[in-house]
């Protein structure tokens, strides 16, 4: 089946691991919602008419799409088995609404994973371009492109007062969502997250933990991103949130800098009692698992644990949910039976890979 | 049942909380539960639930409880009324946008820090001048950027462009600059 490449334990080429301040921006999202003129939106349409507009969506993809050397493959969703949704949703290249699949529906993958084109959402189109690190303008360029190309063969619903118009009012103008996923431990055990947080938001930009589905910051991960999308051109809200993201990664260098002054050995403990849980347990809850993850990838940037390759540790952080694990596994498992597979799959990974050094070729 | 929060073990314990007047209630496992006094509740839920907003902010649509109150605006194309809309906080179709138009700026206003109008991308098909216009208008604002970042190379390439695309205006106008 095609769409079983992207379903195999292999991490997306946007969890690798490059560019500068990579340590602390872990990757960026742009999302462009747009919709067609002659159908109405999702909350309204008809299964006949849901239909239709995946045809003519998923047609011009597949067809155009090679002028921007995409070779996207198409999956239909409801035709996809609820596991298989679920590892989509967890590596990030469907939204958990789409995996519900009320109506006709599909997702257009590129071969590496970077661009996901989702069809019948809460719009007609979202246009989904994941990068690996810190690279808004350019993941944002990959977006356009591509809008730019379907733009083309479909007519979108464009007003002149208004703009791209969705579904959601929070969306109207440029329907662009921009975000940046960044690892904040040493602002988290300062506390100094809570005072950054609402000073951020009255700036039009909006930070949430970021892991998974209603989870909260779970693993010192937050996601930052626009909450502005009408008044303010694109490049005015990249440049914006570019702003904003650098400020926030040199309070964390500063906030990594004082504790490790402050007290390094409780520090270093704490590190490497999280580097021997992920290595030695039996059993690992998610929340564990996360909390870990992140003190040993702040061990990894500070230079205490050296000889470990950090794109596993990005891979693992997908690896690590429920359904993958059960992907993973071949079989449904309880949550007992999840904590057992969970410990096994870290000692696999970390012990196997931080002997073998092999890099980051694993993508 | 299972947790709220790890959708992964039995949930074993009901948390309630408050916040901002709203009662929540959360079904967690005992380890969840725990670990939940650290927990900011700012993360709770989608800051932006954004029905809830909109009802907050126009009560008087809202009363489904009096018959007598006629619905003021029928989408033609979707059938969608305002207080349909208020109750999704979702648009049915484009035809949406204008039929409830007269409510929108408020909205909007209140939605996007007082903007009410884009500023953005226009789809090439849509009206080559608008875009042209509009394309003017971005540069003059990179430009400006540029100039105060004190980048003058790129703000005189930029000013290029801008004379370029003013050129290919018909009768085009550099309003001043």
């Amino acid at each position: 089946m095609a769409i079983d490449r992207f379903l195999r334990p292999k991490a997306s080429s946007w969890m690798a691991n490059d560019g500068e301040n990579v340590d602390i921006a872990m990757s960026t999202r742009i999302r462009l919602a747009r919709n067609l003129n002659d159908f109405q939106f999702p909350y309204a349409f008809s299964e006949d008419e849901a239909l239709k507009v995946d045809k003519a969506i998923s047609a011009v993809l597949l067809d155009k799409g090679r002028e921007l050397d995409y070779n996207f493959t198409h999956i239909d969703i409801q035709e996809t088995p609820t596991l298989e949704r679920e590892v989509l949703v967890e590596k990030h290249l469907i939204s958990p609404y789409l995996a519900k699949g009320q109506h006709s529906g599909s997702v257009l993958l590129s071969n590496n994973e970077e661009l996901s084109i989702m069809v019948n959402e809460e719009d007609h189109l979202r246009i989904q371009s994941l990068q690996s690190g810190f690279h808004l303008q350019e993941a944002y360029q990959v977006a356009h492109q591509l809008d730019s190309l379907l733009e083309k063969h479909l007519s979108y619903a464009f007003h002149e007062k208004f703009g791209y118009l969705t579904s959601c009012p929070t969306n109207t103008g440029t329907g662009m969502r921009a975000s940046v996923m960044l690892h904040l431990p040493a602002l988290t055990m300062s506390h100094q997250i809570n005072r950054i947080i609402p000073a951020i938001s009255r700036l039009g930009m909006v930070v949430r933990g970021s892991y998974g589905e209603g989870s909260e910051a779970l693993g010192n991960v937050y996601q930052i991103s626009n909450q502005l999308t009408l008044g303010k051109s694109e490049y005015e809200i990249l440049q914006d949130l570019q702003n904003m993201t650098e400020q926030i990664i040199q309070q964390e260098r500063r906030a990594r800098e004082a504790i490790l002054n402050n007290s390094p050995v409780v520090l270093e403990d704490r590190i490497y009692r999280s580097l021997g849980t992920l290595t030695h347990s039996r059993l690992l809850t998610t929340e564990e698992a996360a909390t870990c993850l992140s003190d040993v990838r702040l061990g990894i940037d500070l230079k205490m644990i050296k000889d470990m390759d950090m794109s596993i540790l990005n891979e693992l952080m997908i690896f690590m949910q429920p359904a993958f694990l059960q992907q993973y596994s071949n079989k449904p498992l309880q949550p007992k039976e999840r904590d057992f597979a969970r410990a096994r799959l870290f000692r696999e990974r970390l012990n196997r890979e931080s002997l073998n050094d092999e890099g980051e070729d694993f993508v | 049942m299972i947790c709220d929060q790890c959708g992964e073990r039995p949930a074993s314990v009901i948390v309630k909380q408050t916040q901002q007047g709203q009662l929540t209630e959360r079904h967690l496992c005992h380890i969840c539960a725990a670990g939940n006094q650290s927990i900011n509740i700012a993360f709770e839920q989608d800051p932006m639930a954004i029905h809830q907003l909109l009802s907050n902010w126009f009560p008087a649509q809202q009363k489904t409880i009096n018959p007598v109150r006629k619905e003021v605006a029928v989408c033609p194309t979707c059938g969608f009324t305002f207080t349909k809309f208020l109750e999704l906080g979702k648009f049915g179709c484009a035809s949406c946008y204008d039929t409830f138009e007269p409510h929108l700026v408020e909205i909007f206003k209140r939605l996007h820090n007082g903007n009410i109008e884009h500023n953005g991308k226009i789809p090439a098909s849509y009206g080559n001048t608008l875009k042209i216009k509009k394309d003017i208008e971005e540069l003059r604002k990179q430009m400006k950027t540029s100039v105060e970042g004190e980048d003058f190379e790129k703000a005189a390439k930029l000013r290029d462009e801008i004379r370029v695309l003013n050129t290919q205006l018909e009768g085009g106008v550099s309003n001043g600059d």
